[in-house]
């Protein structure tokens, strides 16, 4: 089947780019082996001290278990309120959807630190009611990422939609499906790569979110990035190198996995 | 809301603790009992999670390391827990925090002089001399709102390499790239780099306050091309010297000390017109944990044996006189309250920053920035 | 077809459930902060006067504009060039180009700004090489300044640009190219006349993504700018974190949420919300 494939420029381009995305990546791996207690290169000897602080002290596992929980609640709520409001905009075209969709891309247009300060009052003012829900606690953090993340997911999913054929959905309906059958049946499937993706980056947007966790955290709900920057920003402790190696890894592993999988699909 | 109202939920959150019932009941009776009240129920205590101290510094290793020197020891002899937030109580944070009507943090790692301007708001309990001991400090560093900890001091650190056998000697040589090349570090929150402008513009130590601003502001003005960065945490300090972007840099003196360890002596520092400073600690209004906890906190970091530790492990001068017969004679070098250093160096006027420090710095930020 | 009574039920139950969440967790406590310029420390406009005389705000605010233009055009170029062989390209390319793009996704911005400072600093790998190839004799300045700051951005911002592209690429119709290169059409003029403007909705949010997130920049300027307040967010956070003058600082996030509010506008009013969404 004849494809559509990028020319010799095309890709040369591309390569200098994934060279510029990797660079500062790749430059952390030797970071990493440095027999310092500083984030330096190494000069002589490398070492794997910083490796063993990552398995010997308990607050990484904890923390790295905490983001995903928090990343996961989040992405999930970010999602689905994401998916309705655009499945609404898209099929109902409703007025002022300029308007709407520019008050939902709010929290992501405001400076992370305005959005920091509006949700520590929030939050702080929620955590006078309840123990669970509020100021350092993971179920407030993962609503903060939710605010945070939702306007990156509902502009994927209208982007997605926007390259949807309309027309599919005028014969569901011309066919007489109901609301939740276009929905879930007609659209939903033409859109599922934006889905994922939307769903996907939420999660990864939450996974990495310091900005706003900064202060909205204290000694409770300590994130990964959280403990990192704590690392980072008065030490430079190099376990935050060995432990951007391991994400390298298994995000590479990841991908591995995947797309062997995609491939044992694709040809049965 | 009426008081009836808050003892009731009071008293189901004392049962929820003892667990009698579930939070889940607990959310759902307590539903119930605001049902008529529209406001929210602020924390004071309501519904507090194990009753204990947040106390909040400035992190990286200051985080173990009080936990090691003080919080360890306070939770074995009180019974009551101390957790380390290193997110670094800056005014704003410590503002917002008050503001916000219920404050999570009990203890703040602060300037004196932010205690002041900040104490003199309402958002501080005035210390309690009767728990901290005040002949337990050096003469002149118990304020109202806040009790001295420790010492720290700005002081230049170089790059030895850069200069071979020349040395600086004070902050004249600091603004002089001929004598000594290379770019320099300063800090990006003002404090020092006035003093060291001045200085270096031949004002005398003893005239220095209240400092002519417009003069310090012309002098950095003229120098700015020669710095290459404004650190505004310790760790960018030390990375600016170890990466060799800076031959010199103004950098606290308990980060010198191991500036010079981690570079194998080639960066030094020296005590020469270093700029003194005491670091303090402050307790905020309607703490959650507790006021008298926290006076008692403050007066358990009062003993030399503890200090001592923090001395050890951050290199902070000891708050305590007594202290410093504990320090081993090796070490005495690294001391910024150490007699000797002491004579070189120059005390940080906390009034003048008190009144003048939110103005000062706008202007600094404009000139660095521009 | 429009306005039946059960499409704007429909349209109303679909999407409350966000406007609601969006309007009790964060459009009413803003409401709150945007209070605070017209009543602290004064009730009154006084702010937004001090907002009209101050050098500084002003030559931040431009200066962010400047930075934030040129990451968007750097960061959306360099994303549609590793996109199109991300979406495109032949099975093991995709994977290749995948795998450049989520990688540094997982890494925090921290690190990644880090490892520019790695790799650009004096001693850094890029000035260490270039002075070993005999190429420079002095290390050259490529962090700590404007150049560092937009690198680091750009970094950080490309994997963002990358996905509206994507959806855009990936649902195109290929049988118009297919059938342009067909009718003799080159490379170079089938990717100029056909395929760019079919993902122009893709381009816009890209741009729109990348704009917008740069505006409000904040830990990657503090890092890779040498500590002077190179960005608006950065005088933001000093206004509130730092030193508490929280009426200015809120002065200052208005005037910026209004600006990109009426970008938005603007942008809307060129492109017909239909060709976006």
């Amino acid at each position: 089947m004849p494809t559509y494939r990028p020319g010799p420029v095309s890709l040369l381009l591309a390569v200098l780019v994934a060279l510029f995305l990797l660079m500062p990546l790749l430059a952390v791996i030797p970071v990493s082996l440095t027999p310092s207690r500083m984030l330096t290169m190494p000069t002589g000897e490398l070492s794997l001290r910083h490796y063993r602080s990552l398995i010997e002290d308990p607050r990484w596992l904890e923390s790295i278990l905490l983001s995903i929980r928090i990343g996961i609640v989040s992405s999930i709520l970010s999602t689905v309120l994401a998916l309705t409001f655009s499945l609404g905009v898209w099929m109902f075209q409703p007025r002022f959807t300029a308007a709407l969709v520019g008050f939902v891309l709010l929290p992501m247009v405001v400076p992370p630190v305005v959005s920091a300060v509006t949700l520590y009052f929030l939050l702080t003012s929620v955590s006078g009611l309840t123990s669970f829900f509020g100021y350092d606690t993971w179920l407030g953090v993962a609503m903060a990422h939710s605010v945070m993340t939702v306007p990156f997911a509902t502009v994927l999913i209208l982007v997605s939609l926007s390259q949807l054929d309309r027309r599919i959905d005028l014969a569901a309906r011309g066919l007489g499906a109901g609301v939740w059958e276009r929905a879930t049946r007609v659209i939903m499937p033409n859109i599922k790569f934006g889905i994922v993706t939307a769903a996907l980056l939420s999660f990864v947007l939450s996974w990495e979110e310091i900005g706003v966790t900064l202060f909205i955290t204290s000694v409770n709900a300590i994130t990964l990035p959280r403990l990192m920057w704590m690392g980072l920003r008065d030490n430079i402790d190099p376990a935050i190198a060995a432990l951007s190696v391991i994400l390298i890894v298994i995000t590479v592993l990841v991908l591995a996995v995947r797309s062997v999988i995609t491939r044992q699909k694709a040809s049965p | 809301m009426s008081d009836t109202k808050k003892q009731t939920i009071e008293s189901l959150a004392e049962r929820t603790k003892r667990g009698e019932i579930s939070r889940r009941q607990f959310a759902q009776l307590a539903g119930l009992v605001l049902a008529g009240t529209p406001l929210l129920l602020r924390s004071s205590g309501a519904y507090a999670e194990t009753k204990g101290l947040v106390l909040v510094n400035w992190g990286g290793d200051a985080i173990t390391a009080y936990d090691a020197a003080y919080g360890q020891a306070f939770t074995k002899d009180t019974g009551i827990p101390v957790k380390m937030d290193g997110s670094g109580p800056t005014e704003g944070a410590i503002a917002a925090q008050f503001k916000s009507g219920a404050p999570t943090w009990d203890l703040v790692d602060v300037d004196p002089f932010s205690a002041i301007t900040l104490g003199g708001q309402g958002m501080l309990e005035a210390i309690d001399y009767k728990i901290v001991d005040k002949s337990k400090m050096r003469p002149g560093f118990g304020w109202e709102y806040a009790a001295s900890t420790y010492f720290f001091s700005y002081v230049i650190a170089y790059d030895s390499q850069k200069f071979g056998s020349n040395a600086p000697t004070g902050m004249a040589d600091f603004f002089d790239v001929k004598k000594f090349p290379g770019k320099r570090s300063l800090y990006k929150w003002g404090v020092s780099s006035w003093e060291a402008a001045l200085l270096a513009d031949g004002v005398a130590p003893a005239s220095l306050y209240p400092l002519d601003l417009k003069r310090a502001h012309d002098k950095i003005a003229a120098f700015k091309e020669n710095v290459v960065s404004y650190w505004g945490g310790g760790a960018e300090s030390q990375s600016v010297l170890l990466n060799g972007e800076a031959s010199m840099a103004i950098v606290w003196s308990t980060r010198a000390s191991l500036i010079e360890q981690d570079s194998g002596g080639q960066i030094k520092f020296i005590w020469d017109q270093g700029l003194i400073s005491p670091g303090a600690l402050a307790v905020l209004k309607n703490n959650p944990g507790g006021k008298d906890a926290a006076m008692k906190f403050i007066a358990s970091t009062q003993d030399p044996q503890k200090e001592l530790v923090m001395f050890e492990k951050l290199g902070q001068g000891p708050a305590n006189p007594a202290t410093d017969a504990l320090i081993p004679a090796d070490k005495k070098r690294i001391n910024p309250v150490d007699p000797a250093n002491m004579a070189k160096q120059i005390p940080l006027d906390m009034e003048w920053y008190a009144k003048n420090y939110g103005a000062a710095l706008d202007e600094y930020t404009k000139i660095i920035s521009a | 077809m429009r306005g039946t009574l059960s499409d704007r039920a429909g349209a109303a139950l679909l999407m409350a459930p966000l406007l609601l969440f969006l309007i009790l967790a964060y459009a009413w406590p803003f409401l709150g902060v945007v209070k605070w310029s017209f009543t602290l420390p004064t009730p009154g406009l006084g702010q937004y006067h001090a907002l009209l005389t101050d050098e500084l705000v002003q030559s931040v605010f431009i200066r962010t504009l400047r930075i934030a233009a040129i990451v968007t055009l750097v960061s959306v170029t360099a994303a549609y060039a590793i996109t199109v062989v991300w979406v495109r390209g032949s099975p093991v390319q995709r994977v290749l180009a995948e795998f450049c793009i989520l990688v540094p996704f997982w890494i925090s911005v921290l690190t990644r700004a880090f490892g520019w400072v790695a790799l650009l600093s004096n001693r850094g790998l890029i000035n260490t090489w270039l002075q070993s190839i005999g190429f420079i004799s002095e290390p050259l300045t490529l962090v700590r300044n404007e150049f560092g700051v937009i690198v680091g951005m750009s970094h950080f911002l490309i994997p963002f640009a990358v996905f509206p592209l994507a959806s855009a690429m990936r649902s195109l119709d290929e049988r118009v190219l297919l059938a342009a290169r067909g009718l003799g059409s080159s490379r170079m003029r089938t990717f100029w006349t056909v395929f760019v403007p079919m993902t122009r909705s893709g381009i816009i949010g890209s741009a729109m993504i990348t704009f917008v997130f740069s505006l409000g920049f904040f830990v990657t300027p503090a890092i890779l700018g040498g500590g002077r307040s190179v960005m608006i967010a950065e005088l933001i956070y000093l206004r509130i974190f730092q030193s508490p003058d929280w009426g200015l600082g809120a002065a200052i996030s208005f005037v910026l949420v209004v600006f990109v509010g009426a970008l938005m506008a603007l942008l809307f009013r060129y492109v017909k919300p239909k060709q976006l969404v």
